[in-house]
């Protein structure tokens, strides 16, 4: 009994061990193996190339506008997320009644699935907004946003915002309300005015939530995928086509197996940098708390 | 004082506005699933004039709308208990052996997997559950319980370092308790805050999860789960979105009740899991 009780805690974790060598360590070092050949993903013939695919990726404006495309809508998206998440907490920490009622309401898109999100708002772009542009008689409003190459980009930011702020709203309304108050009410009484209270006593508060928040929208931005897949699969023309998506097509739409495997490893350098941020900035969010 | 005043009732007015944003969609996928698509061409917007259930019913109808609910439960359902079971235990073992270089590296080996983006893997695991044979809902969970294992054991650990004292399982040692026992009986109950949090961040990601289903489900109609149905529903409606409503309600209608008894945990289990990821 002693002698098996000796070796329970490496037992304990051997089936995790099992499942993750097998289902993400291994898989891991294949992908980079797969980058470094030719292989299209079905054939049995596969040819070693060394960083061939890494010098075609550079050189491939496909993957130039999609990268330039999903960077654009995860600053978008950061910086939208950030003002707006900080409004809407600063306003939900104002209101003395009905608190609650509120927080939960605006929390409530955080638990649909984004396929679900994105169909529905798919649906409503096409069938209730242009409904809404005729009555108001706004031309720009009358047409489908997301087949429309100038606004589509918007179409895609509102609604990943309409759900991805709920989240931070409550992240950022915590941090608000873990501001001594005693602290508000000495700098009001020594007549600071209500931007000098926010910037001064609110501010250092509302710091390490920040990190998180921008670093985790951030993430997701970069790897977006259930969004477009749902409201516009990469268009009008390839307009749209994130990064994430790009690599799904590659891979099993058009054959390119190790072509999109180079990609997922710029991806992982890219998320790797900004999650090595995030951890910092964790660390620090830890000695603070 | 007269300005506090003012400056509640301006945020309720902006709030008020607010909150017709996030559910103004929400009403109309309700009122569109209840018309006829007649009804819903004359005007968008109005109340139906009477309660249609024929979407519904094609809906269900028309495909294995319950089966693949069934998929979606099962799926969860068994993860999550595979993840409560796995994980702590898991992270118990680092905990208690952080000075031992094997323990350690599991730990840093995990830990780097929270970095990792889901692309990353995504092409050679696919591959993989080919050749295993895996492309089926036991494939699919045995990936959901090892990607829970990253964040998971990460929070985990840190609880039980901060939390759980060592002397009291040295206490059920002298008494002859077995390391197994020890665990389930002892530690496990202690960790309920933690595995409360991590059942709640896991069962929404699963349920609500696409990606891995397309990869690995969506060649098998039978074993779809709900979010690769709706997506694959979106050829059948093209002549009648209001059929698209109707699977909308339906597939927000259970996650709607979850949300609305569990509402406190959720909240905070949700936000608390996103801080500490």
């Amino acid at each position: 009994m002693k002698t098996i009780d000796k070796y329970s805690h490496f037992l304990f974790t051997l089936p995790a061990l099992l499942l993750y060598s097998l289902f993400f360590i291994y898989p891991m070092i294949n992908g980079f193996l797969y980058s470094l050949t030719d292989w299209d993903g079905l054939s049995t013939d596969k040819q070693f190339v060394g960083f061939t695919n890494y010098w075609k990726l550079v050189q491939d404006d496909r993957i130039v506008d999609s990268l330039g495309f999903t960077f654009k809508y995860a600053l978008a998206l950061v910086i939208a997320t950030v003002i707006l998440a900080l409004v809407i907490a600063l306003l939900l920490n104002r209101i003395r009644r009905f608190q609650s009622f509120f927080r939960t309401s605006y929390f409530f898109p955080a638990v649909l699935s984004m396929i679900t999100v994105g169909l529905i708002w798919n649906q409503l772009f096409a069938h209730a907004i242009p409904d809404i542009g005729k009555a108001i008689g706004s031309e720009m409003l009358s047409r489908n946003l997301l087949s429309d190459p100038n606004w589509v980009f918007y179409g895609i930011l509102f609604v990943s915002l309409w759900q991805g702020l709920a989240i931070p709203i409550l992240l950022f309304l915590a941090a608000l309300q873990s501001v001594p108050k005693d602290l508000l009410e000495a700098a009001s009484l020594d007549g600071a005015s209500l931007f000098q209270r926010f910037r001064s006593v609110v501010m250092p508060f509302l710091i390490p939530v920040l990190n998180m928040i921008v670093i985790l929208t951030a993430k997701s931005g970069l790897t977006a995928f259930d969004y477009i897949v749902a409201m516009t699969g990469g268009g009008p023309g390839r307009m749209t086509e994130s990064v994430g998506l790009l690599v799904y097509n590659f891979a099993f739409q058009e054959f390119k197996f190790s072509y999109a495997s180079a990609l997922a490893m710029v991806i992982f350098v890219i998320i790797g940098i900004i999650s090595i941020v995030q951890i910092r900035s964790l660390s620090r969010y830890e000695v603070n708390a | 004082m007269a300005n506090d005043k003012k400056l509640s009732g301006l945020s309720m007015a902006l709030l008020t506005a607010g909150l017709v944003i996030v559910f103004l969609p929400l009403y109309l996928t309700l009122i569109t699933a209840f018309k006829t698509s007649k009804e819903s061409a004359r005007d968008f917007f109005s109340f139906p004039s009477e309660l249609y259930w024929g979407n519904f019913l094609e809906v269900v109808g028309s495909n294995n709308f319950v089966q693949f609910f069934m998929n979606s439960i099962v799926i969860t359902a068994v993860s999550i208990v595979l993840i409560t079971l796995i994980v702590p235990l898991t992270a118990y073992a680092i905990s208690r052996n952080m000075n031992k270089w094997y323990y350690k590296t599991l730990f840093v080996l995990f830990i780097v997997g929270i970095i990792i983006p889901f692309q990353v893997i995504m092409l050679p695991v696919t591959k993989l559950m080919t050749q295993l044979d895996l492309l089926n809902r036991p494939g699919l969970i045995l990936l959901y319980v090892t990607y829970a294992l990253t964040q998971g054991v990460f929070l985990y650990v840190g609880y039980i370092k901060t939390s759980i004292p060592k002397e009291l399982e040295e206490a059920a040692y002298v008494d002859g308790c077995s390391k197994f026992r020890t665990y389930r009986s002892i530690i496990f109950p202690l960790l309920n805050p933690l595995t409360a949090t991590i059942i709640i961040i896991n069962a929404f990601w699963i349920w609500n999860d696409f990606l891995l289903p397309l990869l690995i489900l969506n060649k098998s109609e039978a074993m779809w789960t709900l979010p690769l149905f709706q997506y694959n529903f979106k050829s059948q409606y093209t002549f009648n979105y209001n059929l698209a409503f109707a699977s909308f309600v339906l597939t927000i209608v259970p996650i709607m009740l979850v949300f609305m008894v569990f509402q406190k945990q959720i909240i905070a289990g949700l936000t608390g899991g996103a801080v500490k990821s």
